[in-house]
């Protein structure tokens, strides 16, 4: 089943008087279940496209169905509540809240969805992702590499149908890199999710299912 | 999308505590708001109140019959007591004669008030003679006694005991001996009046069943207006006014300084509101990524804007408490301490009633909501996609 598609996909900024096409006819099609990478040059337009698929911007012109179904023009409510059931995001740096603990990071997602055990799921996460003996640290206390694994952990909280990560892995050394890489690999593996994940290093690229190429806006077949 | 307020409350929490300096300098600052509106404005009222009791209890009675318009004295006090005395709402009631004259010792001289009384019947009916701070009262029939009131007495650097000349304004001057001095508290009586027995100054004057004035005590001071008719046909006078109309300068003051302490309890509020708010919005601006994130795992506008006004009402609830309890605590202190006010010298003590409670609760709650209301907007309205890149 197709659980992304979008169709002439266009979105442009205006800087100034200048239109700078961001993207400029996107048309793709992602399975349920597929871990995928989308790479290409700096500026071609690889976060731009996975922000309007997260619905966390809209596009110039263009759909976007998400499991068949059009959320192009889905108001600002329905999209938080869209993303808070059924997208996870990693971003590339700083993705956790400083104040809350690594249980708490992980816990708030599912308090916002009023989960109910969602204690013991937190440490499931965690212990998912290698870190059930970090559960009352402050991500300040943790390595670059460990954030990323908790915020890998607090994006499935929900059981997302999407993982959506924007170069996880941008600011980790290798072996953190190949260890997150890994833990992305298992969970679409053993739990069937789907991931699209933006990075710019072909040997990440090369451990997922199929690699789309962006250039300037467009994807390069 | 409802904002689940568990959650919003879960994150304010954390976001408030994570900084425990700031919260105790904030809190303070809503501490000391809310404790300046009951202690400031106990002790005006206390103020207030001391004054109109002061001033009912030793110059006013609760109703003062005063001479016909264009008159100096009431006449035919006589029958007038008698008719007083049948009436069972009057419990008492003393006339006085009140006259200028010039008091001297040596060479100091200044020109005062005579109140003639008759001591018996004006302790029935007000506190006045309490107001002795030394020696003892005139006795009705004392022919060279005289009290001197407090500021006088030190203007003329006499004491008990002392011998001072009393010049009438009919010329007839006597010198009497020094047997008390009084001191009430209000600054007209104190710095200039001189008292002597009824009996004395008839003599003098050369008048007799006539008074200035008859203070007449209730059984009920809260009656005096249902009253003041009915005393009004039965003695036959004109001119009544109850003790409220006697202190009506008293509200007038009482209304200035009311003024000035909302204006102090303003201040402080203000002050608290900018602390509570820049504090809030540093904290917004600091954490712009954050709430990107929040929004973009998937929390509303209205979520993040509960979240921040939550913060506020955090502050506020506890801030309020505390300053609540506080301001309570110095009040009881003060109504049990009272203190010498210098320029009015008079004892100033605190007075609590319950709607100061009230009043500082809603003020400084609903000011530190309010302080909280812009960052929390400005919150809401941060954008995703340039909070989470920075740009
Ligand atoms: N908010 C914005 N305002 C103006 N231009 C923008 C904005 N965001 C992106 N762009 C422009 O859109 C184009 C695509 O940007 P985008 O961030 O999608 O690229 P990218 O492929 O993710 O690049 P990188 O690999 O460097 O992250 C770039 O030319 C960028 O300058
Ligand atoms: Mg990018």
């Amino acid at each position: 089943m197709e659980i992304i598609k979008t169709s002439n996909l266009k979105k442009s900024y205006m800087l100034g008087n200048v239109e700078v096409k961001a993207l400029n006819g996107v048309d793709t099609s992602i399975e349920q279940g597929e871990f995928v990478a989308i790479m290409g040059p700096s500026g071609c337009g690889k976060s731009t496209f996975l922000n309007l698929t997260g619905m966390l911007d809209t596009p110039t012109s263009g759909e976007i169905y998400l499991e068949g179904k059009d959320v192009t023009n889905m108001n600002s409510n329905m999209r938080a509540e869209y993303r808070l059931k059924y997208m996870g995001f990693v971003f590339q740096f700083f993705n956790l809240f400083n104040e809350l603990t690594v249980m708490e990071n992980v816990m708030f997602p599912m308090m916002l969805n009023k989960r109910s055990n969602y204690k013991e799921r937190a440490k499931e996460l965690l212990n998912l992702v290698g870190l059930g003996d970090r559960l009352n640290h402050l991500p300040s206390e943790l390595s670059g590499g460990q954030q990323q694994r908790v915020t890998i952990a607090r994006s499935l909280a929900n059981d997302p149908k999407i993982l959506l990560a924007d170069e996880p892995t941008g600011n980790l050394d290798t072996a953190s890199s190949i260890e997150i890489i890994e833990l992305f690999r298992k969970l679409n593996q053993e739990q069937g999710q789907t991931i699209v994940m933006v990075t710019h290093s072909p040997e990440i690229g090369g451990m997922t299912d199929r690699i789309i190429h962006f250039r300037d806006g467009t994807i390069e077949h | 999308m409802s904002v689940d307020l568990r959650s919003a409350f879960f994150y304010s929490r954390k976001d408030i505590f994570k900084n425990i300096k700031i919260f105790i300098i904030i809190t303070l600052s809503i501490i000391l708001a809310t404790a300046n509106i009951i202690v400031i404005n106990g002790l005006i009222d206390g103020m207030i109140e001391d004054l109109v009791d002061n001033t009912v209890e030793s110059s006013v009675g609760h109703l003062n019959i005063y001479p016909d318009n264009n008159e100096r004295f009431i006449e035919g006090i006589g029958i007038k007591e008698q008719r007083l005395a049948t009436l069972k709402e009057v419990e008492a009631y003393s006339p006085r004669i009140s006259a200028t004259g010039v008091l001297s010792n040596k060479e100091l001289s200044v020109s005062s008030t005579i109140l003639a009384l008759d001591p018996d019947k004006e302790r029935k009916t007000t506190k006045l003679l309490e107001k002795l701070v030394r020696g003892a009262a005139v006795n009705p029939n004392d022919k060279n006694a005289i009290l001197v009131s407090s500021r006088l007495a030190e203007d003329l650097k006499l004491d008990v005991g002392d011998e001072a000349t009393l010049a009438f304004e009919n010329g007839i001057i006597k010198v009497y001996n020094v047997k008390g001095i009084i001191r009430t508290g209000n600054l007209d009586f104190d710095s200039s009046t001189v008292i002597m027995p009824m009996d004395e100054a008839y003599r003098q004057l050369a008048i007799d069943n006539m008074a200035s004035i008859i203070l007449v005590k209730l059984s009920d001071k809260s009656m005096s207006e249902i009253y003041k008719p009915m005393i009004m046909q039965n003695l036959d006078v004109n001119n009544i006014r109850t003790w409220e109309e006697e202190t009506e300068f008293v509200s007038n003051f009482a209304n200035s300084w009311r003024s000035i302490s909302s204006i102090i309890s303003g201040v402080g509020l203000i002050a608290a509101a900018i602390s509570v708010g820049i504090v809030i919005y540093i904290n917004i601006i600091h954490k712009k990524r954050q709430i990107g994130i929040m929004k973009a795992i998937g929390t509303s506008n209205a979520f993040i804007f509960t979240v921040f006004l939550m913060e506020a009402a955090i502050f506020g609830v506890i801030g309020v408490f505390i300053g609540d309890s506080v301001g309570y605590l110095a009040i009881k202190y003060f109504e049990a301490n009272p203190f010498l006010d210098a320029i009015s010298q008079t004892w100033i003590s605190a007075r609590f009633e319950p709607q100061l409670f009230y009043i500082a609760t809603i003020f400084s709650f609903g000011v530190t909501i309010l302080a909280g209301v812009y960052p929390a907007i400005k919150a809401s309205r941060v954008e995703i996609i340039k909070a989470i890149w920075g740009t």
